[in-house]
């Protein structure tokens, strides 16, 4: 039986069931038919059969079967939309990173503010169910669960143009409205307390995906509602949803400026250690390196959030390029995730693009950059969106790359690049194991224009990144050894009895620094077994 | 010649059988003259008016007279009265006379005449005669003109002043003069003839017949002789003969002796005459074995010269034979087929040429014998016939050009026997290649000849697609038995034995492909329209015929059919990348059968898990068929053309023993139509180039969303335990990432840089393709750089069995840690329920558990120990196992003699990992070493780094 004789079926099986569906679809085309069933199916018609009982569906397959045809009913059922991802963003930083990046997914997919698809975007390759799902034919809602504990940001956003984007109900505001005040304690006990009506949120959206691949979560690691309510519900989702997979963009604190927020140190330390023990796969943006950036290479003087959130808007959407644009290869979040994490605890990835220029900022070198370029110039710190500090020792070396390259490629001039780092040794790899740059060309939006050529993004698990988690550590240290400002914490349920919770995620971090160390060494397998050893006296 | 348009009346073979009485038309002529002039010598000069007349315009013997026959007499008639007189006219009544009756009682009449007795009655009675003798109106008009012109005064001049008159009247009165003369000869010639016959008696009569018997061939082969080469001076034959008669002869009238000298001579002659027609005579007798001729040993009177000469004149008569044989299609020998027929006809024409030869000498001897019995008849010789006799040295010298032909004949027949169509144009055509020019243009036109049938098939095939060819000949030949659907590869092909050697096998290639494309199109794609611009296709065939045996393929013939070869390909690309969407089906196979389209396939793998761990023998493909239309409603292959997705289909395989699903699913795309003929062949490859790709990506899945995604989602909870497994964990962990990141990159190279990067070849090749082959071509090397790039070709059996094992680890690791994780969740639900024992005791205030439950959970727990130990160890096991695979799969690589091979053996082991564990592979590393060892120690040392590569 072809293709369409069965797909014709279903037109029939779609007809008896529902009538509303019937208008003449006998005599149309077998691809109007085709458009039907999908419309049908997409929504409405699943969730028909799905209400029906066992009875009625077993009837369903009789009246196939007198269609002289066998469909399985199941499959009709479980119309799997593959590794959809619901995006969690909570905070001020979450949200309005959060926002930037939904602003770009709509650019790049041709979907417009209020969430319909443009003319010109509705025979794309693309695939937009990763991120959207289809409320009916031509209108797109973001998988996206808005969380905030003061109005502002959250109000902003919703008097935007994107305003209709979002599902209403997925926006939630803390009533009372006063936010966490930077304090992780009190974003914590606020997500406990919240939690049923929050988790109504997620579990209603989780349900409706049909394979629902994982969570990702925008978040600051420094503030009050992205690090504390952010931590807990990381800790629920793993309870929950066991078998998905826990993804989070988030941004570390700006070393460079003096920070009003006091006891960012406490609010870091205790969400890396959810970081660590909950999330599956930790994207790292330093808003150290990110000024940096955008102040040393793209010459803005003070940058703007606004101005620093496209830089991680972009990083966003590349890193999820591969998904929305299926091809070969690593096309849901595990293939893209498995080959960059060896070992649980070291998923902190840090990324990497170029070129990176403003608008007014197109030299002709821009133009000319060769795949060569990019993939060696993603290897320089300076284009790093972690400020990792120096390697005096020099000893850090990659885990594990992945670099997603994006415009006109020749495909064989992947492989003589690849040649060329290698013989030059421009990146150090572990010695415990295969590693290597592994590369996914990916297509890009054709609805947004690119000045670039070859553009490049860098996904890398480097042990670097434990210099991070080094200067957390030691701003810790600094602040408790001092005692200081720890009544606001007291004041929490979590920490109402002691402060065990604090040296406990001191515990975590900083054995997590040690792995990132061990993993630096040949041995790091010996140093494994001698982990679980200590452990086990 | 132009006689013959005269003659074609029906007295043309009386003419033409009696060219040796010319010499008495002469006579006559000269008598008229004679008597016309009178006794004065201004008769010579009109007699050589009149010869040169005759001579210089056969050919103008129009069919209008100036005049009728009523109106001529009535002009007669007149000048007899007005110069009754005159001699002259009396002259022209006794001419008349002579004419009107020869050799009757008016000869005589014609002197006594002369005086009184009124002209024109005379004349009128004459005229009676005339009639009488003459039924043909239109001759005896011709007759009466010419001799009213040649009474006029103005010819008979007694100074010759009037010349030039005559020559300006010339231009209006040749034709009526000429036509009158060819009459009267030819009124005469037929008298004569059979007049002569009692003195032909005395030849023998048993020749006499004979030659009867051969002058008919003769003849015909005389005019089509004359045909056949129309450069000759049309009246060459005549003029010869006249001038001849021109001069007087020198040649005594002889003793005795020398006729009888010269009757031996013509007896030879004659004798080596027949022998030339392959006759036996008197003095050459055939050897019947060998066939060639040789003296009869009887014969006593020949001398050694003599001799010698007719020995050498019997080579043609032995040749003739050897040709004529070739001819005849009972021998057995001669060529077959239609181009054997043309060759055979060709033969024939030359030999019909030949015997027109042989017929010019037969007359000539016939004139020589003639003369000298008139001779001797009348013992009077008027004009005494100078001609050199023909001698036996005058045949030699005429016979070489006609020996060598029929030389080459025979050798060219000889060659041919038995043989047929392109074979046997090849055959002759190899002849071509000769310095002389005469045998040039006698192959040429041999292989014109033959190559006749040839054009026809030619255009036939070119312009309509046919094959006619009953007997084989044709070099490209079709295959009833082979079916529509291989009608593209498999049903037409150059029969390579009937190529013609100067027909190229790229023109051949052409030409076949043109005729071919003429029947997909037809047949296949239903598209009936004729070729356009065929009428002048054909004309330009036919015209160009010999241009076919150039040298240089650059002709006008060579580039029509270039033309038509490009027309016709074009029409089946634009129909096949057009309404047959080929393209879109070429990358629709490489999208899912190639699984360039990887969320589509991902999700496939996912929904058919479950139905694909069953046995095989539990599977039915319509159930898999509907999951996979969720898979593709579930994707973006859903915006994929429906017509396209209608040709995708699951296949299962027929299974073995022991088979699960896995083993036995394949994708299948249905070609149908004109697809299947396309593509048909390549579909089979297809599925050979599935079942790894699939394979290789169901080992992606097994380790990112089984064995990957469980550790990450067991991690969490057995972080409780992680004291005791750690260790093994860790273990299990980075064998894990070590497979990943295996078969990722070998993902990334097959995937991408081998089918990608073919891919982008095929389609530039596909953009500039001018034929429908250059696709299907490219669309070959593309599925077999596939075969190389993804070890299917010969010579990488080392490679594949070495994946295998590669694969076979991972798929012992997904069955190691499902027990695995099994024990562990066992032996946490066993704690989690003993701390539950106790917490639900302390409640209950009972405080703890009993000894004998504590030692038992101690017991299980030692056991669990164990367990997790041997696990480890079974783990270590998959390990060693694993890196042993993965290390002899990189020295397969290394030592491959595929640079991309080893490059990709590089690539795998990109921070050298394997390479610093296993001194082997530091060895013999590259290609370019072993290249180099090669070069400086020679094949020992290779035969030793292989040995030591294997091992
Ligand atoms: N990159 C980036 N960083 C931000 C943005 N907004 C805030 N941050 C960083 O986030 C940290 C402050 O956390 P916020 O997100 O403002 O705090 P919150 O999660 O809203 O928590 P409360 O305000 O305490 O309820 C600081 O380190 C800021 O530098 C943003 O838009 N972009
Ligand atoms: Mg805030």
């Amino acid at each position: 039986m072809a293709y369409y004789q069965r797909t014709y079926v279903l037109c029939y099986f779609c007809q008896i069931v529902n009538n509303k569906f019937a208008a003449k679809s006998e005599n149309n085309k077998v691809c109007k038919c085709y458009q039907n069933i999908k419309k049908l199916l997409s929504i409405k018609f699943k969730n028909f059969i799905r209400s029906q009982s066992e009875l009625r569906r077993k009837k369903f397959v009789c009246l196939i079967y007198k269609c002289k045809f066998y469909v399985k009913v199941e499959s009709l059922i479980i119309e799997a939309m593959p590794s959809e991802i619901i995006t969690l963003q909570l905070g001020q930083c979450g949200n309005q990173i959060g926002f930037e990046f939904w602003k770009r997914l709509c650019l790049e997919h041709g979907i417009s503010p209020s969430g319909v698809l443009e003319d010109f975007a509705t025979d794309g390759v693309d695939r937009k169910d990763v991120f959207f799902y289809q409320a009916d034919d031509d209108h797109y809602i973001p998988r996206a669960v808005l969380l905030d504990l003061e109005p502002r940001v959250i109000h902003s956003i919703m008097s935007s143009p994107y305003a209709k984007l979002y599902n209403p109900e997925n926006v939630y505001l803390s009533k009372h409205g006063g936010g966490a005040g930077n304090n992780w304690a009190s974003g914590y006990s606020q997500g406990e307390k919240l939690q049923e009506e929050v988790f109504d949120i997620i579990d209603r959206e989780a349900d409706g995906s049909d394979s629902l691949e994982g969570f990702v979560l925008c978040h600051s690691i420094a503030g009050g509602t992205g690090s504390g309510m952010g931590s807990y519900i990381m800790e629920r989702l793993s309870d929950r949803f066991p078998k998905k997979l826990i993804q989070t963009y988030s941004v570390f604190p700006n070393q460079d400026e003096i920070s009003d927020v006091v006891v960012q140190p406490y609010n870091s330390l205790l969400t890396l250690r959810r970081l660590t023990s909950c999330a599956d796969c930790v994207v790292v943006l330093d808003n150290t390196a990110l000024n940096r950036i955008a102040t040393d290479r793209l010459h803005i003087q003070n940058p703007s959030f606004t101005q620093i959130n496209t830089l991680v808007s972009t990083i966003m959407s590349v890193s999820t390029t591969t998904l929305r644009y299926p091809s070969y290869m690593n096309n849901n979040l595990i293939g893209l995730t498995a080959p960059l994490i060896p070992t649980p605890q070291l998923h902190f990835l840090m990324t990497g693009y170029t070129p990176l220029t403003t608008d007014n900022d197109q030299t002709v070198n821009v133009r000319k950059t060769t795949v060569l370029d990019v993939m060696r110039r993603l290897l320089q710190p300076k284009n790093m969106m972690v400020s990792t500090g120096p390697d005096k020792t020099n000893h850090h070396c990659y885990i594990s790359i992945l670099n997603i390259i994006q415009g006109e490629v020749d495909p064989t001039q992947v492989h003589k690049s690849l040649q060329r780092i290698r013989e030059r040794k421009l990146a150090q790899f572990i010695p415990w194991g295969p590693a290597s740059i592994q590369v996914a060309l990916s297509r890009s939006s054709p609805y947004v224009q690119s000045s670039h050529r070859v553009s490049g993004l860098m996904l890398a698990n480097h042990t670097s990144i434990c210099s991070l988690f080094e200067r957390a550590l030691g701003q810790y240290d600094k602040l408790k050894k001092r005692g200081a400002f720890l009544d606001q914490f007291r004041r929490e349920d979590i920490f109402k009895d002691d402060l065990s919770e604090l040296d406990d995620s001191r515990d975590v971090v900083d054995c997590l620094v040690q792995e990132y160390e061990a993993a630096t060494q040949s041995n790091y397998l010996q140093w494994s077994a001698k982990k679980g050893q200590e452990e086990a006296h | 010649m132009s006689r013959n348009v005269l003659d074609s009346g029906g007295c043309g073979d009386a003419s033409e059988g009696g060219r040796g009485d010319y010499k008495d038309i002469y006579e006559l002529l000269a008598e008229l003259c004679k008597h016309l002039a009178g006794p004065s010598e201004n008769h010579r000069e009109i007699l050589r008016h009149v010869t040169q007349y005759i001579s210089n315009c056969p050919t103008a013997l129009g069919s209008t007279l100036p005049f009728d026959e009523t109106s001529i007499l009535t002009k007669i008639t007149h000048h007899l009265d007005s110069s009754a007189a005159k001699s002259v006219t009396s002259n022209l009544c006794s001419a008349g006379s002579q004419f009107g009756a020869t050799g009757s009682d008016c000869a005589h009449s014609a002197g006594e005449t002369s005086s009184a007795i009124n002209n024109s009655a005379l004349f009128l009675k004459f005229h009676e005669q005339l009639k009488a003798a003459l039924p043909d109106e239109h001759q005896r008009t011709a007759l009466l003109t010419f001799l009213y012109f040649m009474s006029d005064s103005k010819y008979s001049t007694d100074n010759g002043h009037n010349v030039g008159n005559v020559k300006s009247h010339r231009s209006q009165l040749m034709a009526s003069t000429n036509s009158a003369f060819q009459s009267i000869r030819s009124h005469l010639l037929h008298k004569t003839s059979s007049q002569q016959q009692p003195q032909h008696s005395i030849l023998p009569v048993n020749n006499r017949a004979r030659n009867e018997e051969s002058v008919k061939p003769m003849v015909s082969g005389r005019s089509a002789f004359s045909r056949m080469t129309p450069e000759n001076d049309p009246t060459g034959g005549n003029c010869g003969v006249i001038h001849g008669v021109n001069f007087p002869s020198l040649h005594a009238d002889g003793s005795k002796s020398l006729d009888l000298q010269n009757n031996v001579n013509d007896d030879i002659v004659q004798n080596i005459i027949y022998v030339f027609t392959g006759i036996q005579g008197k003095y050459l007798k055939k050897d019947v074995i060998s066939g060639r001729f040789k003296l009869d040993s009887k014969v006593k009177s020949l001398n050694v010269v003599q001799a010698g000469m007719l020995l050498r004149l019997s080579e043609l008569g032995y040749y003739h034979d050897l040709v004529q044989s070739y001819t005849d299609s009972k021998s057995g020998l001669c060529p077959l087929g239609l181009m054997g027929q043309g060759f055979v006809s060709a033969l024939k024409k030359e030999l019909t040429r030949y015997y027109g030869m042989v017929a010019t000498l037969q007359e000539q001897l016939n004139r020589q014998r003639d003369h000298e019995h008139n001779t001797i008849l009348r013992g009077n010789s008027i004009i005494p016939m100078r001609h050199e006799r023909l001698t036996l040295m005058k045949i030699l010298v005429w016979s070489v050009d006609a020996l060598k032909r029929l030389q080459w004949l025979a050798t060219i027949a000889e060659a041919c026997q038995e043989k047929k169509g392109g074979a046997l144009a090849s055959t002759v055509h190899s002849f071509l290649n000769n310095g002389n020019p005469t045998v040039k243009s006698l192959v040429r036109e041999l292989l014109l000849a033959i190559c006749g049938p040839l054009y026809q098939m030619l255009s036939h095939w070119l312009l309509e697609g046919e094959i006619c060819d009953p007997h084989g000949e044709f070099f490209i030949e079709c295959l009833a038995e082979v079916g529509p659907d291989r009608l593209w590869h498999d049903k037409y092909r150059v029969r390579i034995a009937m190529l013609p050697n100067f027909m190229s096998t790229e023109m051949a290639h052409k030409i076949l492909v043109t005729g071919k494309s003429i029947n997909f199109l037809c047949e296949i794609c239903e598209d009936k329209r004729p070729v356009k611009g065929r009428d002048e296709l054909r004309l330009c065939i036919e015209e160009n015929a010999d241009h076919i045996f150039s040298r240089v393929a650059d002709t006008k013939l060579h580039s029509t059919i270039d033309a038509i070869y490009l027309n016709t390909s074009k029409r089946v690309l634009d129909i096949v990348m057009g309404p047959h969407k080929l393209l879109e089906h070429l990358q629709a196979m490489r999208r899912y059968l190639l699984l360039g389209q990887g969320d589509f396939i991902g999700i496939l793998m996912e929904n058919l898990k479950c139905e694909l761990d069953k046995p095989a023998k539990e599977l039915y493909s319509y159930d898999l068929s509907s999951i996979m239309d969720a898979a593709i409603r579930s994707t973006n292959a859903q915006y994929d053309d429906p017509e396209i997705l209608n040709h995708l289909d699951v296949r299962l395989l027929t299974p073995c023993d022991g088979d699960i699903g896995w083993d036995i699913l394949s994708l299948q795309y249905t070609v149908r139509g004109p697809l299947a003929t396309m593509l048909e062949p390549c579909m089979g490859i297809y599925q050979i180039l599935f079942k790894p790709l699939w394979r290789m990506k169901h080992m992606e899945f097994v380790l990112s969303s089984k064995i990957w995604k469980d550790q990450k989602c067991n991690a969490k909870p057995l972080r409780a335990m992680g004291s005791e497994l750690n260790q093994v964990l860790y273990r299990l962990h980075l064998l894990t990432s070590e497979m990943i990141h295996f078969i990722h990159q070998m993902q990334y190279y097959i995937l991408f840089e081998v089918i990608e990067c073919s891919w982008a070849e095929l389609q530039d090749r596909v953009q500039s393709a001018k034929a429908l082959d250059d696709i299907l071509d490219a669309h070959d090397e593309f599925l077999n750089a596939i075969k190389c790039g993804a070890f299917l070709d010969s010579n990488s059996g080392q490679l594949c069995q070495n994946m295998e094992n590669v694969y076979d680890g991972i798929i012992r690791l997904e069955l190691w840690q499902n027990k695995f994780y099994e024990i562990c969740f066992k032996e946490l639900s066993a704690r989690k329920e003993y701390e539950n024992h106790i917490c639900i005791s302390e409640e209950a205030g009972e405080f703890g558990v009993t000894a004998e439950r504590q030692l038992e959970r101690d017991q299980e727990r030692k056991i669990f120990e164990q367990i997790i130990g041997s696990y480890h160890k079974s783990l270590d096991n998959i390990c060693a196992d694993y890196e042993k695979a993965v290390r002899c799969f990189l020295l397969a690589l290394n030592s491959h003699n595929d640079h991309n091979l080893q490059l990709f053996g590089i690539r795998l082991d990109f921070n050298e990992y394997y390479k610093k564990r296993d001194q082997r592979l530091c060895v013999p590393l590259t290609f370019e070493h072993m290249r180099m060892s090669i070069m400086f120690n020679g094949n020992k040392s290779l035969a030793g780094s292989r040995y030591s590569v294997v091992n």
